[in-house]
């Protein structure tokens, strides 16, 4: 056939690809190579360093003593990182339901087709594209004191406002949370445009027949049906929002004071600014432990859906 | 009461929608303007919404061939090597990631390969927050000598985008009717022959639509590219981080070319994959 030509050996190779058993596993091995040579050593390394007491300038990590659990009490006894923890889902709390409720509520408005819509919808996407530190530099731009922002509030208000949004304590964290909220509205938007998109029409037909109200519709038929698509978008504005980083990185340098620092950021100090790296490590740890309790949750949450939509689809 | 409704809640639905779209361009309209003004227009009171003399001075300036300095709290910001430092990392680890996760969907979607749960292990790698990553990266890679070098960068990037490219392939390869594949196999076509003929031109969108996405995430990553590198390899957003950090003589100007420079490709880029930008983020949860 096509490989008469070649050689015995290449055409032995084929044939042994060919069979499943072999076929199936060829993608697998560099993937798992992949994770066992870097993600796992990785993690047993995040492990060990959390049990020693070193620093970049204490000579390798290698000949430096166990300390059993120091690091860890460290950790717990450091304010400042409890503080960059409770701070950072506080900043996942304000920001996440606003992107949502705003998402949804300009998806419902440009649901059904009207003049401008298509101009809308590529609007709205627009700050998704754009790189998160680019979003932190340019709104560092705006809110400087004399900045463009301070000049729109006067004229909207009247009054002659002059806010020092990355130099005051509430008015920086503020400026972070519109950051996250600006740019990812439209991550909302997109997942709920597509949901709204994609409702089945029969059972909203049905109740419309059945002589229910559009309020009625909207409540039990609609919402309900979109159960899955709410639940991928909270699953992962939240996972995301606790990622923060480039945002107080950009626009306030994590101040004024820590006013703005989020776990990322301080545990990225902790281990370059500081060099503090087995604290960093213990540090590292117990977040792990925090957003791992939470993705679990995630996860099952995403399995149960995916499975129901399987079911209905099959039925 | 109907008959009023009829014609107020198009215009409050415009007034609403136009309200957003302000929010939305007002940033990026005033980074584009600040981008062509001369550094007198950068900060001043009022400010200005529009350049009086518009100049191209902001991106000759960051084009210029050479490395970014700073000398006597004055910065000199050149971005090309950035620029493509970024384009090797950010598309070599997307190239990567797409070939093996790709593989390894169809794989999954076919024979299921590795159990059920296996695509659901893999995505609560992208739940790991990457400052957890980042710590002992570092130290493994200045063991292995991969720091500050592209492969090691570009070996992290094909890690942290498996799973993205996974689950958006597994989308697109579930679409590929298994008949066809049967039908191909039953006319004595070899495994790798149903893939190259059936397979891939069933799923070639799919594959270009991932790989613009993975790009765009690489392309966006600061806190990883800042942690692996150091004054070999630096990328856009890292050069942007650096420029930041400085108060002393702000370059707003230059610093806005850049900005816009590193947002253009992306925005085309995104309206190319507009559609199927969902995929990436929907884990298989969205309704067809």
């Amino acid at each position: 056939m096509t490989a008469a030509g070649t050689p015995a050996a290449a055409d032995g190779l084929r044939r042994w690809l060919e069979r499943e058993r072999v076929f199936k596993w060829v993608p697998f091995v560099p993937v798992q190579g992949l994770f066992a040579l870097l993600l796992l050593p990785n993690f047993l390394l995040l492990v060990y360093l959390s049990l020693l007491s070193w620093r970049i300038t204490r000579g390798a990590w290698w000949s430096s003593a166990f300390t059993g659990l120091d690091a860890f009490q460290r950790a717990l006894e450091d304010t400042r990182f409890l503080w960059a923890l409770g701070r950072t889902f506080a900043f996942a709390a304000a920001a996440v339901p606003l992107e949502l409720l705003l998402g949804f509520g300009l998806a419902l408005l440009c649901r059904r087709s009207f003049h401008g819509r298509r101009f809308y919808t590529s609007v709205f996407l627009l700050p998704m594209m754009i790189v998160p530190a680019v979003v932190g530099y340019d709104l560092s731009m705006l809110l400087i004191d004399q900045g463009p922002f301070n000049q729109l509030l006067s004229l909207l208000t009247g009054r002659t406002i002059t806010v020092r949004w990355l130099s005051e304590y509430t008015p920086a964290q503020l400026a972070v949370i519109g950051a996250d909220v600006w740019q990812w509205t439209a991550l909302a938007f997109l997942v709920f445009t597509s949901g709204l998109a994609g409702l089945p029409e029969e059972p909203i037909r049905a109740a419309r027949v059945m002589g229910a109200s559009r309020w009625q519709i909207f409540w039990h038929v609609e919402l309900p049906l979109l159960k899955p698509v709410i639940a991928i978008a909270v699953i992962l504005r939240s996972m995301e929002a606790l990622k923060i980083f480039d945002y107080p990185m950009l626009l306030t340098q994590a101040g004024p004071g820590n006013a703005t620092e989020t776990v990322a950021v301080y545990l990225w100090r902790v281990g370059w600014e500081f060099a503090r790296v087995s604290d960093a490590a213990a540090m590292s740890l117990i977040l792990l432990v925090a957003v791992a309790l939470y993705s679990l949750v995630a996860i099952r949450i995403l399995r149960r859906e995916r499975q129901r939509l399987a079911e209905e689809g099959a039925a | 009461m109907r008959r009023r409704g009829r014609w107020l809640f198009p215009v409050v639905r415009h007034a609403l929608l136009l309200a957003w779209t302000a929010v939305t361009l007002f940033p990026i309209y005033w980074m584009l303007m600040t981008s062509f003004k001369h550094a007198g227009e950068w900060v001043t009171w009022p400010p200005r919404w529009f350049p009086h003399e518009p100049t191209l001075v902001n991106y000759v300036k960051v084009l210029t061939p050479g490395t970014s300095t700073f000398e006597l709290g004055r910065q000199t910001l050149k971005i090309l090597k950035p620029i493509g430092d970024s384009l090797i990392v950010s598309g070599v680890g997307a190239l990567l990631a797409v070939v093996l996760g790709s593989a390894l969907a169809y794989s999954w979607a076919r024979f299921g390969t590795g159990g059920r749960s296996y695509p659901y292990n893999i995505l609560s790698i992208r739940m790991v927050p990457p400052i957890v990553i980042a710590v002992p990266f570092v130290v493994y890679f200045v063991t292995l000598r991969l720091l500050d070098t592209y492969t090691g960068l570009i070996l992290v990037y094909v890690a942290t985008c498996l799973p993205y490219v996974i689950w958006m392939m597994l989308a697109f390869v579930e679409e590929v009717p298994v008949e066809l594949e049967r039908a191909a196999r039953l006319m004595g076509a070899s495994r790798f022959r149903v893939l190259r003929s059936v397979v891939l031109p069933l799923t070639a969108s799919g594959l270009v639509v991932t790989f613009l996405f993975v790009f765009i995430l690489n392309w966006s990553e600061l806190l990883l590219a800042m942690t692996l590198t150091n004054t070999e390899v630096s990328t856009i957003p890292i050069q942007l981080n650096k420029f930041q950090s400085a108060n002393e003589g702000r370059d707003y100007g230059p610093q806005a070319a850049i900005g816009t420079i590193a947002t253009l490709p992306v925005i085309v880029l995104g309206f190319v994959i507009q559609k199927h930008l969902l995929r990436g983020f929907s884990f298989g949860l969205l309704r067809k």
